[in-house]
């Protein structure tokens, strides 16, 4: 925390002039937001309300919400970024408090390890998945062996497989937000509920996991979000035939050239997201979560 | 650990985590692993072992060109993003002015807004617009998403800098320009060279914004690699992925060093 400065004394004294050097400054990095940040999203926003000869109309939202294609796009989405969270909960979940609690050196290395994924770009950690992921690939395979399956198991192009490879993105994000829930909470608390007769599951869950579960939520908003509007993953592993919103948006922009339905489209993921952080930020702010 | 690794308790979270661990790492072994294989074709487990793919995709003209292309583009976007963000981050903390808050929020903004939307707006604004089209409207779309990550490394650096120090700088003679270099810029430095290179990784790994805005005969090499594995697996591409794997490895190998040097 850091208390407020007191100003510089040249640009104390001069009352009412707008100081020269703050507004030279921030121009450029303004001007860059305002021309190529602000600007476009307001037009996209309005695009959506209008028709192509430019008439304000709201058909467009009524046939996004009407249409059962749009509807099952829309449900599609949900499920996709319902389902990778869940998954990167059940796995970020140990790998975080194994990593946070853990005490031997190996643990810098490991948490080095787990977000290395980070930096290799979405487009090359979805090919590796594809090459899995294929009819009589490693994974159809897998499940044979373990008699999960009795024949070859299509994932590509599939809900499922999409799910699989999109969790895999996004578990170092989850990781790593639990991992800083789990450095806050002391180990002593688990101690202390042991030493008062709690076996250690229950000293987990009573304790650990009462008190992460601010963090876990805040996490698991961020892993939607970021779900639901991610493109490279659902494009390559899932493709027209599990598409989602975010395929769809790129459809409809690059090769059909609609930007008008496009815009709705990219609004209401857009609406989703910003409420998401909303909370997000509600929680961050009003305690619940040591940061 | 507050209980014992091999007890029921231990050993399942041990297993869930290694199986996250396996989970991470494998589809990003895979790609490194099978172009190795000896077949025409990009399977896993690789069979036979050769070094022909990854030696063709050293030599293949194409993809060194789109290398090439994203290596600029991503040291432009990480110089424009380090030097707008830390001018903002500057002026933010410096000057005491109504909507510093405001301005904050605007610039970080990017972080939550999803890429896919911002290039869906500007696809529509730049055709519309009449803009001249070039390489340039990338680095413009893609600076705006570097932008937040050096405003959020170097701000909270900047609002505990001691400013006593530049003050004493300044009534020993120094110009405030002067000052600014040889007294902040030093204190600043590995939050500007982290918030840099945090630009030039995410610069040169985005595909979204490359894939929406990107000029014909002008592709990065994310896009071409989106683009070729869409179409199947060619054990070219997977060996230029492959090498991509090991080159971001060695980049953060060389980074983790240099942010121990920088720290101690």
């Amino acid at each position: 925390m850091t208390t407020a400065l007191p100003m510089p004394a040249e640009n104390a004294g001069r009352g009412g002039k707008i100081p020269l050097v703050p507004v030279l400054l921030l121009a450029p990095a303004v001007l860059l937001y305002l021309v190529f940040f602000v600007w476009p999203q307001l037009a996209l926003l309005m695009l959506g309300f209008q028709d192509r000869g430019g008439a304000f109309t709201l058909d467009l939202y009524v046939r996004f919400l009407s249409d059962s294609y749009y509807l099952k796009l829309l449900w599609r989405t949900l499920v996709m970024g319902v389902a990778t969270t869940m998954i990167t909960i059940l796995l970020g979940l140990p790998l975080a408090y194994l990593l946070a609690r853990a005490r031997s050196r190996w643990a810098t290395l490991l948490l080095i390890i787990t977000t290395f994924p980070l930096l290799v770009s979405a487009v090359v950690r979805s090919f590796g998945w594809m090459v899995l992921l294929y009819r009589n690939g490693f994974v159809s395979d897998l499940l044979q062996w373990l008699s999960l399956t009795d024949g070859p198991t299509q994932l590509m192009y599939t809900l499922p497989g999409t799910i699989i490879a999109l969790a895999q993105v996004l578990l170092p994000i989850m990781v790593l937000s639990l991992y800083a829930v789990f450095r806050s909470i002391p180990p002593d608390l688990e101690l202390a509920a042991m030493s008062l007769g709690a076996r250690p599951t229950t000293a987990l869950w009573l304790v650990t996991i009462k008190l992460a579960k601010g963090g876990i939520f805040s996490g698991s908003l961020l892993v939607f979000s970021m779900a639901i509007s991610s493109f490279a993953t659902p494009s390559l592993v899932g493709g027209p035939r599990a598409a989602v919103m975010a395929t769809s948006i790129y459809d409809l922009t690059v090769t059909v050239l609609d930007w008008n339905f496009a815009a709705v489209q990219a609004t209401v993921l857009l609406v989703a997201v910003l409420l998401l952080s909303l909370i997000y930020g509600r929680l961050l702010n009003g305690g619940g979560i040591k940061t | 650990m507050t209980f014992r690794l091999l007890s029921p308790l231990g050993l399942s979270l041990l297993i869930l985590a290694s199986l996250a661990m396996i989970y991470l790492l494998v589809p990003i072994a895979v790609v490194v692993v099978s172009p190795f294989g000896d077949t025409g074709f990009i399977a896993f487990p690789p069979q036979g072992l050769t070094l022909k793919w990854y030696a063709a995709a050293l030599n293949d003209g194409r993809y060194l060109t789109g290398f090439l292309l994203s290596l600029r583009l991503a040291s432009i976007v990480a110089l424009i993003s380090a030097s707008l963000g830390m001018c903002a981050a500057y002026a933010i903390t410096r000057y005491d002015f109504p909507g510093a808050k405001a301005l904050e929020a605007l610039f970080l903004s990017p972080l939550i807004l999803p890429t896919l939307v911002m290039a869906v707006a500007l696809t529509a604004y730049f055709t519309r617009s009449g803009l001249p089209t070039g390489t340039w409207r990338l680095v413009a779309a893609q600076s705006i998403i570097c932008i937040p990550y050096v405003i959020r490394i170097v701000l909270p650096l900047l609002q505990r800098f001691d400013r006593s120090l530049e003050e004493a700088a300044l009534s020993l003679g120094a110009t405030p320009i002067r000052s600014f270099f040889l007294v902040l810029v030093p204190v600043i430095r590995p939050a500007l060279i982290a918030g840099a290179a945090m630009a030039f990784i995410t610069s040169f790994d985005e595909v979204v914004l490359a894939l929406f805005l990107s000029v014909p005969g002008q592709t990065t090499l994310p896009v071409m690699i989106y683009s070729s594995v869409q179409l199947g697996f060619e054990p070219v591409v997977a060996a230029v992925a492959g090498l991509l794997v090991c080159l971001t490895g060695v980049v953060m190998v060389i980074m983790h060093f240099f942010g121990l040097r920088t720290r101690g």
